[in-house]
């Protein structure tokens, strides 16, 4: 599972230019917005705006999907539940269970405006530096401590997904397989024990280089954030579409989900 | 266990950051400067070891080790698990960036109720059961509350999410069991090999002396 979400951070788009700062602040309230919408078309809309924030991003397809394909696994159970268990009257029945195409259409509208969500999430991450995100996160007010957390973890994750694979070499070569049974489960238990404790050990060499290095609770970053007139049209459009779509939401110009969204 | 974008009502997404907040304020009090590397790096073993599957019949689950991220840093563990969901959001959409709030505090908080589970074992004699017992309780309940979180958070966001919230809470029957076990034997291990990463461990001494 590739996991370096920066992998792209390189390429040179309108997108990759703009401001961090700016970019996560707009594009953040953009996908806030979305996720309050209720009309199908205004959510439509959305996604399509999310695709061209793609397309100027010039991230290849097989690197979104990674991310897609999560959604997807999580949200099919819900085009067999809710248009089954829609509370309400019932267009159909399906050997005596009532099948209701609110509910259908309740989870085509979940399915793409999480689709959308995560698309745009895609268009912020994967167009900068992941330090330089968190720097801008920090520039945005986000707190210090978690923001210092994060760049760790993240350094980290990459760490650990190797030592996991040797591990799990290891003992593949020692003839372990993985079934469905008590022992595995034992086995998996211990597994996760060492991992930990190899990591812990981790910490308390990384923290005595970091003290000789200097460490006092602080990063230091040579990197500098200057937005200008161009940063704040790009904000102003993003800002403009999901205002307007809010707008028409709020004026009920399309039909919405009958039961609660509010 | 996730919640997706785009399923819950801007009401329950703002409880849920608002509850994170508050919940990071106070388990972040007093936080050490030498705390910061060390609930990292810890944070990354567990991302990556929710990674992992484990077969189940014909389909396989990933561990969530929620509760294990509990009996190991205490109260930090919240943190550590809102670290962890921001980042699975942030790096490949599971879960989302909208429901980062709700999702912290539906795992954040398991890890909570399992470290409070967790310390409860000082009351009974210590021995080699111990621990994975206690560890294997706190891990299996802090599943559970989660499911209950999870459910409640479908619920107020709509009557039409009933039946999917029912059936969300039986999918997890299975990971409880599951995690109760790995955690357990977890618990077992880390009590044998390196007790001093389990949290509220106070007679570690006693066990080293000949």
């Amino acid at each position: 599972m590739p996991l370096d979400i920066d992998r792209f951070a390189h390429l040179e788009t309108s997108i990759h230019r703009w401001d961090p700062r700016v970019k996560i602040l707009s594009l953040g309230i953009f996908m806030f917005g979305v996720a309050v919408l209720k009309a199908l078309p205004l959510v439509a809309i959305a996604l399509i705006m999310a695709m061209i924030f793609i397309k100027i991003t010039d991230l290849p397809f097989h690197f979104i999907y990674n991310g897609l394909k999560w959604v997807a696994v999580f949200l099919a159970p819900f085009f067999i539940i809710m248009p089954f268990s829609y509370p309400g009257e019932a267009a159909f029945y399906i050997w005596k269970l009532p099948f209701a195409w609110e509910g259908l259409r309740l989870a085509t509208l979940i399915f793409v405006k999480a689709i959308a969500i995560v698309m745009t999430t895609y268009a912020i991450f994967g167009s900068a530096r992941f330090d330089v995100s968190m720097i801008a996160l920090q520039h945005l007010k986000c707190p210090k401590v978690i923001v210092q957390m994060l760049l760790f973890t993240y350094r980290y994750i990459f760490v650990f997904v190797e030592e996991m694979k040797r591990m799990d070499t290891a003992m593949r070569c020692r003839g372990f397989v993985m079934k469905t049974n008590l022992n595995t489960l034992y086995v998996m238990g211990n597994f996760v024990g060492t991992l930990l404790v190899r990591s812990f050990e981790r910490t308390t060499r990384v923290y005595k280089a970091m003290l000789s290095k200097g460490y006092q609770g602080e990063f230091h970053t040579m990197v500098e954030f200057s937005a200008g007139w161009k940063d704040f049209l790009k904000a102003a459009l993003v800002l403009g579409v999901i205002i307007a779509l809010l707008a028409s939401e709020l004026l009920g110009i399309f039909r919405q989900a009958v039961f609660g969204w509010y | 266990m996730h919640i997706s974008d785009g399923i819950l009502s801007a009401p329950v997404l703002t409880a849920g950051f608002v509850g994170t907040a508050i919940l990071a304020g106070v388990t972040l009090r007093k936080m050490d400067m030498e705390e910061i590397p060390k609930i990292s790096v810890i944070t990354a073993a567990f991302f990556v070891a929710s990674l992992i599957h484990i077969p189940l019949g014909v389909t396989s689950v990933h561990l969530i080790l929620n509760g294990l991220v509990g009996i190991t840093l205490g109260l930090r563990s919240f943190p550590a698990i809102m670290l962890a969901v921001a980042l699975q959001a942030l790096l490949f959409g599971h879960g989302g960036v909208t429901v980062i709030g709700v999702n912290s505090i539906m795992l954040g908080g398991g890890g909570l109720v399992a470290y409070f589970i967790w310390q409860l074992r000082h009351r009974f004699p210590s021995g080699p059961k111990r621990e994975p017992i206690f560890g294997g309780i706190a891990a299996t309940l802090s599943v559970v509350s989660s499911g209950i979180v999870l459910a409640l958070a479908l619920v107020t966001t709509g009557e039409e999410f009933k039946a999917t919230a029912g059936y969300a809470l039986l999918a997890h029957v299975p990971i409880m069991i599951i995690e109760g076990i790995v955690v357990g034997a977890c618990a077992g291990f880390l009590a044998k090999v390196k007790p001093e990463i389990l949290a509220g461990q106070i007679q570690t001494g006693k066990r080293n002396a000949p």
